[in-house]
């Protein structure tokens, strides 16, 4: 009788042993099936945070060594003499492969009172113009890439976002639009102090997301319903060349995050900024944002895996360790009959892998209903419902499971039988007797 | 024919004082014989040094004039020898025809009806078999292996006086029509008078009476 049927008759007969060995297996695999999964997924989602996010280079001012003091009525002020990002440095930036889009957001860049409609009221009515208290206004070239929207503060309710080729056009508040009647096409005008002059207004979107938040607010633009967007173009009209002749700073956006690299060594060649004083940086605080808890779960999941993996072959050792002790006049009549050591090993290493077959089996159903359950929790507490955490068990990840789990049994069966079978067939007998 | 022989063996447990001094002895086909001697004199680790279940600290063990410890102890355990226990040493997860076919390759069944089993009980659990019953498995068993030599450590000395009878007469018929050579350690002086040659061990040395 060769060592694999003598391991199929003691499977079968001692059905007891069998049931917990498999129970233990179960649960080992179970958990390090789980383990590989929760680190796949983390790793798929993080490869999808890449894509979605996308990649961002920000092009600011260099300010160091390029402000200059000067004196005007309010006493001493600094000032940029550098230079600034114009709309010719936008347009070959615009221009490189790999750029997607790009925006500048200049918050409170604005002032406009109201003349045909009405700011929601503060506590304080200053009237610092013949129109009344002026609101302050974020000048963009895309607003839909604006803080507020991106952070999900904003929400887009009626009409559409401004784009670089807009002028003249505004999005303001729900609160305002319906504290004024106004809707999406209605027109309104504005009188900007700075320039002294009115400007006209086509609302082309209204958002909402400002309610309850305007607090005890002093002066109207502290209300941050008053607060609204206004395009670029309009900005450069307004305020005339000598005193806004370009952008404080410009988010460029890449299709490819991988490619990021290759797309900043493009912008930063362009003739367009040569010489310039500007300062240009691969932005990943989003990414960062999203990703590093995503990196920090794959670690811990790795020295979890790592860990299961040292305690499952020390409970498995000891349990085999019980058993095969217990096995003395088994091994002692096998040894007499004539059986290698070697051949008694392989029957019990052949035992314990027809039972993890199995139970590694089971455990990718069970390891299913665990999934679900992880993948709920750790979008919760690990990603915040930032990152899509898909955690599946699939046939592929079985063979890894296999893989481990044989090793760990042939470490187990190795040592746990060494205790034994260590020892001469003589004493065997003797201590069997 | 002298299938085994003993040259010169001595054996101490870790170099202490030694069970056996310079034991020699030959061993024929065909032939009953039985160790006797005292409890603690050495005849379980003879036989166990016969079986190659323990190595001698000095001298030899000569198969068809082979030195066993060159040909490979558990070689030797496989196709020269078998034990017969006297507590049986059945593995007690398996049937008869199970423990019989651990040595053999043929068909168990003939063997075990041979001596006294019937079918039924050749497929009931070995513990659920008399005392005597279990013997006979284990003597199967040892017949299976088809060895030449069968050491025989108290195979009676478990059971009743018929039955010890009735397993004595199935050696008998292993030495006298199966020409194996039946090597027996026992204390009884029944069993004993059975056989073709008995050795007596005293102080660690062998004396032989030939029948």
């Amino acid at each position: 009788m060769n060592f694999i049927k003598r391991a199929g008759l003691y499977c079968f007969r001692q059905r007891f042993k069998t049931l917990i060995l498999f129970l233990v297996l179960t649960i080992i695999s179970t958990f390090i099936l789980t383990g590989i999964a929760i680190r796949d997924a983390s790793v798929g989602a993080t490869a999808d945070v890449q894509t979605a996010i996308g990649g961002k280079l920000l092009l600011e001012l260099d300010t160091e060594g390029h402000m200059s003091s000067g004196q005007n009525s309010w006493g001493t002020v600094q000032s940029y003499n550098g230079d600034l990002i114009t709309n010719e440095i936008v347009d070959a930036i615009s221009k490189v492969d790999g750029v997607v889009d790009y925006n500048s957001e200049d918050k409170a860049s604005f002032y406009g009172a109201a003349i045909d409609f009405k700011y929601l009221p503060a506590s304080f009515n200053l009237s610092y113009t013949s129109y009344g208290e002026a609101s302050s206004y974020t000048a963009t070239l895309s607003s839909e890439k604006c803080t507020e929207f991106q952070n999900g503060k904003y929400q887009l309710v009626s009409g559409r976002h401004m784009t670089p080729k807009d002028k003249n056009v505004v999005l303001i508040s729900k609160e305002l639009a319906d504290y004024n009647n106004l809707s999406v096409g209605d027109k309104i005008n504005m009188y900007c102090m700075d320039s002294d002059s009115k400007v006209k207004f086509e609302i082309v979107g209204i958002y909402d997301g400002t309610e309850g938040t305007s607090g005890n607010a002093l002066t109207v633009d502290e209300i941050p319903a008053n607060c609204g967007y206004v395009d670029y173009a309009m900005m450069f009209e307004t305020f005339g060349k000598d005193y806004l002749n370009g952008y404080q700073q410009l988010t460029i956006y890449v299709e490819d995050p991988v490619s990021i690299q290759n797309v900043y060594d493009k912008v930063k060649a362009l003739p367009e900024l040569k010489g310039k004083t500007l300062k240009l940086s691969i932005d990943t605080d989003d990414y960062d944002v999203v990703a590093t808890p995503l990196d920090s779960l794959q670690s811990l999941v790795n020295t979890l895996i790592i860990i299961i993996s040292f305690v499952s072959t020390a409970i498995l050792t000891l349990l085999l360790t019980i058993w095969i002790r217990g096995r003395k006049k088994e091994i002692g009549i096998l040894l007499s009959t004539g059986k290698s050591k070697r051949n008694i090993i392989a029957q019990f290493f052949t035992e314990t892998v027809m039972v993890a077959m199995v139970a590694f089996a089971s455990s990718a159903l069970l390891g299913k209903l665990i999934a679900g359950k992880a993948s709920d929790f750790l979008l919760s507490r690990v990603t915040s419902g930032t990152a899509n955490l898909n955690i599946q068990i699939s046939a592929g990840y079985l063979l890894p499971v296999y893989m481990i789990g044989i090793v760990l049994i042939a470490v187990s069966v190795a040592v746990a039988s060494w205790t034994v079978i260590r020892l001469k067939p003589r004493d065997i007998l003797s201590k069997m007797s | 024919m002298c299938i085994m022989e003993v040259c010169n063996i001595k054996y101490s447990y870790d170099g202490r004082k030694p069970v056996l001094k310079k034991v020699s002895a030959k061993f024929e086909l065909g032939k009953i014989y039985t160790i006797l001697g005292p409890s603690g004199c050495g005849k379980t680790t003879l036989l166990s040094l016969l079986g190659a279940l323990d190595s001698p600290t000095d001298g030899q063990i000569l198969f068809r004039g082979e030195d066993i410890e060159k040909t490979g102890l558990a070689a030797h355990r496989k196709n020269n020898v078998a034990f017969i226990f006297q507590s049986y040493n059945l593995i007690d997860y398996m049937t008869p025809a199970e423990n019989v076919a651990l040595t053999s390759k043929l068909p168990p069944l003939p063997i075990l009806e041979r001596l006294g089993l019937t079918k039924e009980e050749a497929r009931r659990n070995v513990l659920k078999l008399s005392g005597g019953q279990q013997q006979r498995v284990a003597i199967a068993r040892a017949l299976a292996s088809d060895a030449d030599v069968i050491l025989a450590d108290e195979p009676t000395g478990n059971l009743d006086e018929d039955t010890a009878a009735e397993i004595t007469d199935i050696l008998k018929e292993c030495a006298h029509q199966m020409n194996k050579c039946v090597v027996i350690v026992t204390h009884s002086n029944d069993l004993a008078k059975q056989a073709d040659v008995v050795l007596r061990l005293k102080k660690g040395e062998l004396q032989t009476k030939v029948r």
